[in-house]
């Protein structure tokens, strides 16, 4: 960010009317193409899935789905987060992160987690610094990049940890 | 009324007007019919029985009762007043107004007949009559304001301002002192500024300037008041007092030019072509700068001087102005500064200036003269500054090579999409186009204005029914078509009547263009109400004005492109009759499932309208108060097959030929339609006419010469004169020939070599030229072909940094190619044309240039393969390597759905 240019930086859900938009950022963002489940999820879950504004620009996104464990009670899966390329490093992917962390903790929800690919330093270090750790390693979990492994990172939230 | 009735039927009657005014019509038939029974011939009760079933929709029995009451009763005033109010209801004001001037023979003091007629006076621009009602209604209640007021009105539109302002003042000699009350003060201020508008416009200065400063208390508007004082103090002369009141102006409202353009008035900087010396140029710049200090937040003051600056001023303020605009992101930013690429060198200024910015913030990050850095977003509105540059100079190349790296650097733009659609556009791919407009589109399905455009491109692209179903996501009802028409969506009916036009659909395209010209007739119809609403609401000025626009309302643009298309249908009709709408000229180039897929789409069409009407049969509503009828009548012809079996389709074009050629006689297309319709009816003399204000307008142009030659040659080939009517046609011409400069004592051979001589290097008189000779000798085909053949396209010299443009335009070589298929019929000369021009449009789809979608897809067809995953995850950072980017590119189409 340069000296003094303070741009604002919104959030702004998705819905049917902007899904689009979302689209747009994961065809740029990742070597996968998206099914409509997962656009059918980022849209339950209300909330959890936002997309990042630079002023009046859309830039990123954070995408979840609520999953439901046995017991009744509510985990939180990132399905995917990412920033456009020259938008980073402006504190835009954190920002997204602290929403759908502090809506955890509002909502009582006690775990979030994730897979990253094996080999993704970068992205394991950045969610260390939220407190994710690695929970567990899967084998040939993707099929057409390489390496086909990825870490499942795992954030267990008390209530009182992450009030800040 | 009704006074030859008994008393308890004239009782009945009263009940039957009673009923009337209150819209109780079933009441007042049975009162009617009560009469009737006793008095079968009592005309002033057969004549409101008429009106009141003309209220009920049953016109013809309407007009055959009304009628039969004038007949049965012909001095009385008031079957005739009904007369007159029968044919106001159809829109018929003339025979309304003869009907109420019968009326008010028998009964002159008529108040009622009286105003009904005035509101027709004004609205047929019978001024005259209209002034002599208002008078009457004056002297018959002088207590009225309302006949003061339209009193004096109507000696203004009479030409008589000077009259109303002692109309006006003979009024307020009537108030008194404390006059207004609270609750009239907006309503008196309007009449005092109307008052002083009529002063001005008679050139009473003084006495306007005094009468505005005696009145300021009285006058609520102030803003107005403002105006109106300095618009009197420059006229006066007295430019000092002008520029401080334009000074207190821009205070209120520092955006607003035409204050800038008076204060130039004042300091005498001001020209109406823009052009200063450099003197005038440097106090213009000093000007500016003073003003900027002053009013820092206006963006008006920093953009006018970019029209006046020149050389390195201009360089240094167009950096000055450019700069925040991209930090901002500000999309119109091309818009706003396209009007200086008409100044000469000014395109190449910015060009150069935008790539040293470009250059500056992808190799440091920070505008050249600056260390802090820019944000990302600017080098993303640069390259889409670019881009429309680039397109503007029809670089299309470099254009999108520009708005693709800016789609790659930013891919959630919705703009980008837009103007990539555009470039498209310019460049000749009409389907690519559409489909990047409806990609746009489909980014915010919640914006109309994206909708629309997208509507349109794909009605460029001859999308019909895919445009339909887009256009109507965002009409009212959400699926009612007919809605577009209701809301007078002009664009849309014009567009898609070109559309139709094309595709050989002469009955759609006739109806879309009449609908059209409807909504402006239904807009010289919606001022009827404006009559009586603003003299007793006193928006005087704004009346005046709006009877002005109205008067010059069908020079409206939409409306030319209207009725010249209109015009157009009829012609082809008139050249090949057909029997059918489906079958159509253009029919054998569509394949029998595309005809078959017509019909089928018709026929749905047809049972989903039958079912709408009938839905709108059982919802019929009353009528206005006006007597205008809010009941939507069923189209019969939703086709236009009607429109087609016309027995005269040249006497059908005259109407709306003359229309254009009192609305639009400086639009060269109307005297080539003109020629072209006379040409066709033997109208000699008209054709001359038309030929005659060709060459007024510019007698350099190839369809002028075109026009002129044909003509002549025309005229020589006829038969000598036999009647005397004919004989009188000659003598006319025989005069007036020598008149023109072209044809003095030449050949019309030689006539067409000289036009050659004149313009030897522009293709489309080159291409007149071919034309003219192979018409006047068509043995000279071959030589007229190879006439068009040794054209060449030469390159426009630039400065601009990349590539060449070339002269020719996409347009005209169309219109080329379609005269050696069509006119000179050579198929040979036209493919080679086509091959030519295929080198010089590569997206021209019309050309099948290899870039074009025409071509381009079949190559791409493979959509590329990526895993499909619903539950992988990914980190902030991707692998760029790896990413797929269809973003923008053609073969991401196949994806989107509405």
């Amino acid at each position: 960010m340069g000296a003094g240019r303070e741009v604002a930086i919104s959030l702004d859900g998705v819905r049917d009317k902007n899904v689009m938009q979302l689209k747009k950022l994961n065809t740029a963002l990742f070597p996968v193409r998206y099914n409509d489940k997962y656009y059918a999820d980022a849209l339950a879950s209300g909330e959890f899935t936002k997309l990042a504004y630079y002023s009046d620009i859309c830039v990123g996104s954070i995408a979840c789905r609520l999953e439901k464990k046995e017991g009744g009670a509510i985990r939180v899966y990132i399905m995917t987060l990412g920033v456009l390329a020259p938008y980073r490093g402006l504190g835009i992917g954190t920002k997204l992160l602290n929403h759908v962390l502090d809506l955890c903790s509002k909502q009582n929800i006690p775990e979030i987690y994730l897979h990253v690919q094996t080999n993704n330093e970068d992205a394991i270090n950045f969610y260390k610094k939220f407190g994710f750790e690695i929970t567990e390693t899967i084998k040939n979990y993707y099929t057409n990049i390489e390496p086909p492994d990825c870490f499942v990172v795992t954030k267990f939230i008390t209530p009182s940890q992450v009030k800040k | 009324m009704g006074a030859s009735l008994p008393p308890k039927e004239a009782n009945l009657f009263k009940l039957i007007v009673k009923s009337y005014e209150t819209k109780q019509y079933k009441k007042g038939l049975k009162a009617a019919d009560a009469i009737l029974k006793k008095f079968p011939d009592h005309g002033e009760t057969l004549s409101m029985k008429g009106l009141t079933l003309n209220c009920m929709d049953r016109k013809t029995e309407a007009y055959e009762l009304v009628r039969l009451g004038v007949k049965n009763d012909v001095k009385s005033h008031v079957c005739w007043h009904v007369f007159g109010l029968l044919h106001r209801s159809d829109r018929d004001y003339r025979e309304a107004i003869k009907c109420y001037r019968i009326a008010l023979k028998s009964d002159p003091d008529n108040i009622e007949i009286l105003r009904d007629l005035s509101l027709l006076q004004a609205q047929m621009r019978d001024l005259t009559g209209f002034v002599e009602t208002r008078q009457q209604l004056l002297t018959l209640k002088p207590n009225h304001r309302m006949n003061w007021i339209g009193f004096a009105v109507a000696h203004h539109l009479n030409s008589n301002a000077a009259k109303a302002v002692e109309i006006l003042e003979a009024y307020e000699g009537t108030l008194e002192d404390d006059y207004p009350p609270d609750n009239e003060r907006c309503e008196h201020g309007e009449m005092l500024l109307y008052k002083i508008s009529l002063l001005e416009e008679c050139g009473f200065l003084e006495r306007a300037l005094e009468e505005l400063h005696k009145k300021e208390p009285k006058i609520v508007d102030k803003l107005t008041y403002k105006e109106q004082e300095v618009s009197l103090l420059v006229k006066l002369g007295r430019l000092e007092d002008g520029a401080n009141i334009y000074k207190i102006l821009l205070t209120m409202n520092p955006d607003n030019y035409r204050y800038y353009e008076g204060l130039q008035r004042c300091f005498g900087l001001h020209t109406e072509n823009g052009k200063y010396s450099s003197d005038e140029i440097d106090r213009l710049d000093a000007l500016y700068r003073s003003l900027a200090q002053q009013y820092t937040w206006s963006s008006a003051v920093k953009r006018i001087p970019l029209d006046f600056l020149q050389g390195d001023k201009f360089r240094e303020a167009a950096f000055n102005y450019i700069k925040p605009l991209l930090t901002k992101g500000v999309p119109s930013l091309f818009s706003d500064l396209s009007p200086l690429y008409d100044h000469p060198g000014k395109a190449d200024i910015l060009e150069q200036l935008i790539l040293e910015l470009e250059h500056s913030i992808r190799t440091t990050g920070t505008y050249p003269d600056r260390t802090e850095k820019e944000p990302p977003s600017t080098l993303l509105w640069t390259f889409f500054f670019l881009a429309q540059h680039y397109d503007r100079r029809g670089q299309y190349d470099v254009a999108l090579s520009k708005i693709d790296e800016a789609i790659q650097h930013t891919p959630t733009v919705i703009d980008l999409y837009s103007v990539k659609s555009r470039i498209m556009k310019h460049a000749g791919d009409l389907v690519a186009a559409a489909s990047l407009a409806d990609e746009a589109r489909c980014m915010d399905l919640a914006d109309r204005y994206i909708n629309s455009e997208s509507v349109k491109r794909m009605l460029q692209a001859d999308q019909v029914a895919l445009a339909e179903k887009t256009a109507v996501l965002f009409t009212k009802d959400g699926d009612q078509h007919n809605n577009l028409h209701d809301m007078q969506c002009m664009w849309y009916e014009l567009a898609s009547g070109e559309s139709y036009f094309r595709q050989g659909d002469l009955g759609r395209a006739l109806k879309k263009f009449l609908a059209v010209e409807k909504h402006y007739a239904d807009i010289t119809e919606d001022q009827f109400d404006f009559h009586s609403y603003c003299l007793r609401k006193m928006t005087l000025r704004a009346y005046v004005e709006m009877l002005k626009f109205q008067d010059r309302l069908h020079s409206h643009a939409y409306f030319h492109k209207a009725a010249a298309g209109a015009i157009r249908c009829y012609l082809k009709l008139y050249d090949s009759p057909l029997n059918s709408p489906a079958e159509e000229e253009d029919d054998a180039s569509k394949t029998p499932s595309q005809k078959k897929k017509m019909k089928k789409q018709r026929k749905a069409e047809r049972a989903k309208k039958e079912a709408e009407d009938k839905i709108e049969e059982s919802s019929a509503s009353g009528v206005s108060k006006s007597g205008k009828r809010h009941v939507k009548p069923v189209d019969p012809d939703p086709y236009g097959e009607k429109l087609l079996k016309t027995e005269d389709p040249l006497s059908e074009a005259t109407k709306y030929l003359k229309l254009l050629q009192k609305n639009s006689p400086d639009s060269s297309e109307t005297h080539l339609l003109s020629f072209e319709v006379n040409m066709r009816k033997q109208k000699i003399l008209l054709a001359f006419q038309a030929v005659k204000q060709l060459l007024r307008l510019d007698a350099e142009n190839p369809d002028s010469h075109g026009c002129l030659i044909k003509f002549f040659h025309k005229v020589g080939s006829m038969p000598d004169p036999v009647t005397d009517g004919e004989t009188l046609v000659w003598s006319v011409l025989e005069a007036e020939r020598p008149s023109i400069s072209q044809l003095q004592e030449k050949t019309l051979g030689e006539a067409n070599e000289i036009f050659l001589g004149r313009h030897e290097d522009s293709l489309m008189h080159r291409v007149a030229v071919a034309e003219m000779l192979y018409t006047l000798e068509p043995t000279k085909k071959l030589e007229a072909i190879k006439l068009i053949e040794d054209s060449t396209n030469k390159v426009v010299p630039t400065d601009g940094a990349l590539g060449p443009v070339s002269e020719w335009k996409l347009k005209d070589c169309v219109a080329v190619h379609k005269l050696l298929e069509k006119v000179l019929i050579d198929h040979d000369a036209a493919l080679r044309w086509k091959v030519r021009c295929a080198e010089y449009f590569p997206y021209s789809t019309y050309f099948e240039g290899r870039r074009s979608s025409a071509v381009y897809n079949v190559l791409n067809n493979q959509v590329s393969k990526t895993p499909v995953s619903g539950g992988t995850s990914h980190p902030e950072i991707s692998q760029g390597a790896n990413s797929i980017i269809s973003n923008g590119k053609l073969e991401a189409f196949k994806n989107l759905t509405i």
